[in-house]
């Protein structure tokens, strides 16, 4: 049977039918999990793509080794490679120091151009900040607002992952939300936000 | 300025980088698949389908198994042999005559009235 991102097998379904060698639960999984542990360790990586690459290579890597012993009903295939994703990204932030590699005064300003151009470039500025802006946060505060905001998961999930209480991911997304507009408040003007009529 | 704004304006900046996500290379699709491949423990092959022994092997059990089986059935087959033959080839399988044999040759007083 041909499984594919979009079928309605569970991923768990599919890490048992993986270990049994079926080549299609195979290429679903893959299909399935890669781009999710890619975006969120780009985000976490402060958009290094490289090492997302790896990050995304190695969580899935661990995924297939792991796959024979895995345990239906314990751990989400999600939650678990998230996790083993996060850790990795603390890894290689901290080995190589780079957690605050890009300062936020180091994305870009807005240029002013042509109509159609200003708008693309305002939004690459702006997304620019938002990830200087992440990168400035603690670890944990990051991980919980990228996996909420962006990730779009719920509280619960994001506990499971950090393996943390619903209650401290609720503490942890709250103050890295106003850590992060605190960052970029500073920089409203050139990120362009007077322009957009939330001026106050 | 205050808060509230860049708050909202947060929301929304947020909302756009989620619905950009960066999308993985073919090459990395690719190289994940080949670990996968790689590491994906085999199929297990057709394994042999045990059957139920028929009713003459439970029978052959009995005895001992096929072979002594096969001892019974010819020390029968030579058994009926021997008693459809008649005196005659009996006496030429023997080598002498089976009217006069005698197994007790002393134990004649036993038969004998007086």
């Amino acid at each position: 049977m041909a499984f594919d991102a979009n079928s309605e097998t569970s991923d768990e379904a599919l890490m048992v039918l993986y270990a049994n060698g079926d080549r299609h639960a195979a290429l679903a999984l893959t299909q399935r999990i890669t781009p999710r542990v890619l975006a969120y360790a780009s985000r976490l990586l402060s958009g290094d793509r490289a090492e997302a690459e790896d990050v995304a290579q190695e969580t899935m890597l661990r995924l297939w080794k792991v796959a024979p012993l895995w345990r239906q009903g314990e751990t989400k295939v999600t939650t678990w490679a998230y996790r083993v994703a996060t850790n990795l990204c603390i890894d290689r932030q901290r080995s190589r120091g780079r957690k605050r590699q890009m300062a936020l005064d180091d994305a870009p300003e807005v240029a002013d151009t042509g109509p159609g151009a200003e708008g693309r470039l305002q939004d690459a500025g702006r997304m620019a900040a938002l990830e200087a802006a992440l990168a400035e946060l603690p670890d944990r505060q990051r991980q919980a607002v990228v996996l909420r905001h962006l990730e779009g998961m719920t509280n619960p999930e994001i506990a499971a992952i950090m393996e943390i209480g619903v209650e401290a991911v609720e503490s942890l997304t709250a103050r890295g939300k106003r850590a992060l507009a605190a960052l970029l408040s500073g920089r409203k003007e050139a990120l362009g936000y007077e322009d957009d009529g939330h001026a106050g | 300025m205050r808060m509230t704004d860049m708050q909202d304006d947060l929301d929304d900046l947020l909302a756009t980088a989620a619905r950009q996500a960066p999308a993985p290379s073919e090459a990395l699709m690719n190289r994940v698949l080949a670990d996968a491949l790689a590491l994906q423990p085999q199929a297990p092959g057709p394994r042999p389908v045990a059957t139920e022994p028929g009713f003459l092997s439970r029978l052959a059990g009995l005895f001992g198994g096929m072979p002594a089986l096969a001892g019974l059935g010819t020390a029968a087959v030579f058994g009926l042999a021997l008693g459809y033959l008649s005196p005659t080839t009996l006496d030429y399988l023997i080598g002498m005559p089976t009217d006069t044999a005698e197994f007790f040759p002393e134990a004649d007083f036993l038969t004998t009235e007086g």
